[in-house]
């Protein structure tokens, strides 16, 4: 049975109780932690504090004499720039609309396979299948064979509803881009609220037909409720996923028409492989980390509160 | 006392009723899941064109298929496959590596402050990567790393491990203290209760946990993107270059991108049982 | 309230399968409580859940007052459930919980309140319960609201599919005569499911005894308990059971540990009309009367097993090895490893058919 379990996460009873421990013991404890730990930091906080340093600093990779400090004038630009404010503008878009969409399409595919039918396990092979496709061979398969005004398969089955041979990567490539994050993090969603409808007790739902419950009242006064915590932990993980979405917008659009769908990731992409300016891309970096602090301290909040729901047992 | 004749009743109108409800929702669920595998399966499909099959309009489902663009796929993706397999192997046992230990410090034997180290992991799985992307390629520059598969191993690692980490985790957290409090009786020490005890109960767990970790590390674009050239460009990039500047290429890219794909697809399916727990970081058995 | 009926009412889980309820046949009388009592398996509960409509019928058809119910939906049934592990909505306050069956009646707030409100009253659920959610809730607060539920409805019907078997021993003693009180009071037909036939014995009106999916014998509890029609039935009701042991016939009765057994003339008839070399002979545990020494069957005592107002012998009659068992008093029980003899009178002797079980001349 699917729970969510708050066991492994912040109240948890650790297995055995750390006693009132000798200077040896607590060092024996730490030990095995310590290999993992030094590595994480060396690897990530090294180059974190690298970034910091360098956002102070005028560093442009073409022009010689390397580094010189250059106080707050990265953070000015960055914050004046249209384009800073155009990327992070485009990802919030297409984080909020892919991750509500596909939780959407989430819910009603899990309360789809939630019944039983014939061949309901291929089914959700075939739906989850999406999700595990490499996302640059997903970019580079829905930019050409799929979406191409000339050859694409889309075009063709729209035919019948009057569509002809739209260029869907020039007029509408931020939607283009979307439904593709959507494809893509719709069984993930699913996955989640599946796990969750089928931790739902069976007599409960039994209860409520006795009681006199019809399908859509049992979703809306039981089914729902039952499955909040899943939802809200399928939008938390999937923000984080698709917050830093770069692979579609490299190979579908490359950032464009234009910077119409340059994202955060890929515009700071573009100040180090375009502009080379090292300095600028450290400081729009360092404000993109203390941007991602802030919504990830709202979010761990979230996460901890969702985690005081057990699953919801009776 | 023997029964009547089974059935001897028609299914009433209710019965018949919710029979074809059934069946209606379960046409539903067909018709979604062929729509949502139809790009996948058009991949499929155009891999086995030959180019001018390829870009046609209409688009083409009867054709004579060729194994021509998968041949070429084969003939180039030598030295991709080869640093994606090291990539990915390489990390993920490092990962394992780390990782067990360290969960095993988060979990059985639980440092004083775990729930920090448990959030400290976390916070740098949230941390975007993009945003030290231009100082780590300083860095791999200044240490000779850069376009070297051993930067692509230790970033990788990286990547996963604080994943890895609430994963293992939540696997021992299943261990029946009852086994463990056993063989400390027995006199087991700490080394001798984790070879004998937790690695044989979690061993499932720590499949689905490389199997995760797989996924990932074979998938990932940015960083070979921007740190490899061709010593150390993986599968991704392979991609890549199947889009050339000019000339048909259709066929082609479908090839390598179903050829990209299958391994992750194959482990996906295989641990779609686990998927879930390995997504949502333990928190959903 | 109405009157239930099973006619024929069959269920089969998969084709080739024996059925888990077989061809029932079972009248509950308006205003009854009805218990419907057997080992794990003996398809009870799906029989009951059969009445609820959570399961379908495979063959024959029940009845709810005068109405053909088979294929009703359980809404439309006008009964009332109280499941096993309560089933009580999580996310839903207690209150909200009971009122949940006239919201989706649609019965206007107040309304609904009110009866909520009686209902908890006639459970000595406090007021300040109404608001809490299950999970802050004892066993036994929750098997009140489970019963609040169901009473706040008025149906037709009570089902209810084991309510006590959650609850501790204690508790569930003290429950079964409330809900056995409560009714009596409410006057509803209740059909209730057990495997405990303490339970059935002391709640209900009469008792349906099932196996393997047959009905094996409805009656009040006292003609079950004095007049088992079969060796399941006997061997079922009553605690401790009835001693049963296969005995070969001999001239006036049956050879018991070296003893004869006299059997009344009708039983002996009905043995030698079937051709029987041997029968089961059945002696409840109270009717091998400890004699001091001039009883006919004799033993050794192997345990005494010592429950204040009674005293349970366990004692290997000569010349076997299984035991029986002897309720005696419990002020001075012999002591293990004595030899004790015992007096039976043949009034109080069961024969049954050792190959149907069925009982010789009942």
């Amino acid at each position: 049975m699917a729970v969510v379990d708050t066991s492994t996460l912040l109240a948890p009873e650790p297995v055995v109780r750390p006693r009132e421990a000798s200077r040896r013991e607590r060092w024996q404890r730490r030990l095995p932690l310590l290999p993992a730990l030094i590595y994480i930091v060396i690897v990530t906080q090294i180059p974190f504090l690298v970034t910091l340093w360098y956002s102070f600093q005028n560093y442009f990779f073409d022009v010689p004499g390397g580094a010189h400090w250059a106080g707050l004038s990265n953070y000015k630009s960055v914050f004046t720039t249209a384009a800073f404010r155009s990327a992070l503008w485009h990802s919030v878009i297409m984080t909020v609309t892919a991750v509500i969409v596909a939780m959407i399409l989430g819910v009603l595919f899990a309360l789809l396979l939630d019944r039983k039918f014939i061949g309901r396990g291929v089914v959700r092979t075939l739906i989850i299948t999406p999700f595990l496709v490499m996302p640059a061979a997903a970019a580079l398969v829905w930019a050409g064979p799929m979406l191409d005004p000339n050859f694409g398969l889309l075009n063709y089955l729209l035919q019948p509803f009057g569509v002809h041979h739209v260029a869907w990567l020039s007029t509408h490539a931020l939607g283009s881009v979307i439904v593709v994050m959507i494809w893509q993090w719709t069984p993930f969603m699913m996955l989640i609220v599946l796990a969750g409808l089928q931790g739902q007790p069976a007599d409960v739902l039994e209860a409520a037909k006795v009681d006199g419950a019809g399908a859509l009242a049992t979703f809306r006064e039981l089914t729902f409720p039952f499955l909040r915590p899943y939802i809200e932990l399928g939008i938390l993980l999937g923000s984080i996923y698709l917050v830093n979405v770069f692979d579609q917008v490299r190979l579908m659009t490359n950032g464009g028409p234009g910077t119409a769908t340059t994202n955060l990731p890929f515009y700071l992409y573009e100040q180090v492989n375009n502009a080379f300016d090292v300095g600028g891309a450290a400081a729009a970096g360092v404000i993109t980390v203390i941007l991602t602090i802030i919504v990830a301290t709202f979010a761990l909040r979230l996460f901890a509160r969702v985690f005081q729901f057990e699953g919801a047992s009776s | 006392m023997s029964a009547l004749p089974l059935r001897t009743r028609e299914p009433g109108p209710q019965r018949f009723r919710d029979m074809s409800v059934k069946v209606g929702w379960g046409i539903v669920a067909w018709v979604v899941g062929i729509a949502f595998f139809l790009p996948v399966l058009w991949m499929v499909l155009t891999a086995f064109k030959p180019e001018s099959a390829a870009e046609t309009w209409p688009p083409r489902f009867t054709f004579s298929p060729t194994l021509s663009q998968f041949r070429l796929v084969f003939s180039g993706w030598g030295p991709y496959v080869t640093h994606s397999v090291i990539a990915t192997v390489g990390s993920t046992i490092l990962v394992l590596l780390l990782g067990v230990p360290a969960a095993y410090a988060l979990s059985v034997h639980p440092v004083k402050h775990w729930r920090d180290g448990l959030f400290f992991f976390i916070s740098t799985k949230m941390l975007p990567i993009v945003a030290v992307i231009g100082p780590l390629y300083v860095i791999a520059l200044k240490t000779h790393l850069l376009d070297s598969i051993w930067l692509l191993i230790i970033l990788y690692t990286a990547m996963n491990l604080p994943l890895a980490i609430w994963l293992i985790r939540s696997f021992m957290l299943e261990v029946p203290s009852e086994l463990l409090e056993a063989s400390e009786l027995d006199g087991a020490g700490r080394i001798r209760e984790m070879t004998e005890v937790i690695l044989p109960v979690i061993s499932p767990g720590l499949v689905s946990t490389a199997l995760i970790c797989v996924i990932f590390a074979w998938n990932e674009l940015f960083l070979a993107l921007n740190l490899t050239v061709t010593n150390a460009a993986t599968m991704p990039m392979f991609l890549i270059s199947s889009v050339p500047q000019e000339g048909l290429y259709i066929a082609h890219l479908s090839a390598a991108a179903t050829v990209a794909s299958v391994p992750v697809i194959l482990v996906g399916w295989i641990a779609q049982r686990s998927l879930v727990r390995g997504l949502s970081m333990g928190a959903i058995k | 309230m109405a009157h239930v009926r099973y006619v024929s009412a069959t269920r089969v889980y998969t084709k080739g399968t024996p059925p888990a309820v077989d061809a029932l046949d079972l009248d509950v009388k308006d205003g009854e409580f009805m218990v419907l009592v057997g080992p794990s398996g003996s398809g009870k509960t799906t029989a009951l859940r059969m009445l609820a409509g959570l399961e379908p019928l495979d063959g024959g058809r029940v009845e709810i007052g005068d109405r053909d119910v088979t294929w009703v939906q359980p809404k439309d049934r006008d009964i009332a459930m109280v499941f096993q592990n309560y089933a009580l909505y999580p996310q839903k306050t207690v209150a909200e919980n009971m009122g949940f069956a006239l919201k989706m009646q649609h019965v206007p707030r107040p309304e609904r309140d009110r009866r909520v409100r009686e209902a908890a009253r006639l459970l000595n659920l406090d007021d300040q319960l109404l608001d809490r959610k299950p999970k802050a809730l004892s066993g036994g607060q929750r098997q009140r609201v489970a019963m609040g539920r169901a009473i706040v409805r008025q149906p037709q019907v009570f089902l209810m599919d084991e309510p006590l078997s959650n609850l501790d021993a204690k508790l569930r003693v003290q429950t079964r005569s409330q809900i056995a009180e409560l009714q009596r009071r409410l006057g509803v037909t209740t059909v209730y499911v057990t495997h405990d036939q303490t339970e059935a014995m002391t709640m209900g009106n009469r008792v349906a005894v099932l196996s393997g999916g047959q009905l094996q014998q409805c009656d009040t509890p006292r003609q079950l308990y004095d007049n088992p029609v079969n060796q399941f039935v006997a061997g079922f009701i009553g605690s401790p059971a009835m001693n049963l042991q296969t005995v070969p016939l001999t001239e006036g009765g049956v050879r018991l540990a070296g003893t004869v057994i006299p059997l009344p003339t009708a039983v002996r008839t009905a043995a030698s009309q079937a051709d029987l070399r041997e029968l089961v002979l059945g002696i409840r545990p109270e009717h091998l009367h400890l004699a001091d020494g001039t009883g006919e069957l004799t033993g050794e005592v192997v345990l005494v097993e010592d429950l204040g107002s009674d005293a349970l012998l366990h004692v290997r009659l000569t010349g076997q090895t299984d035991q029986v068992v002897a309720r005696t008093e419990g002020r001075k029980p012999p002591a293990p490893g004595q030899e004790v003899t015992f007096r039976v009178q043949p009034d109080d002797v069961f024969a049954f058919h050792p190959v149907t079980g069925a009982r010789l001349a009942g």
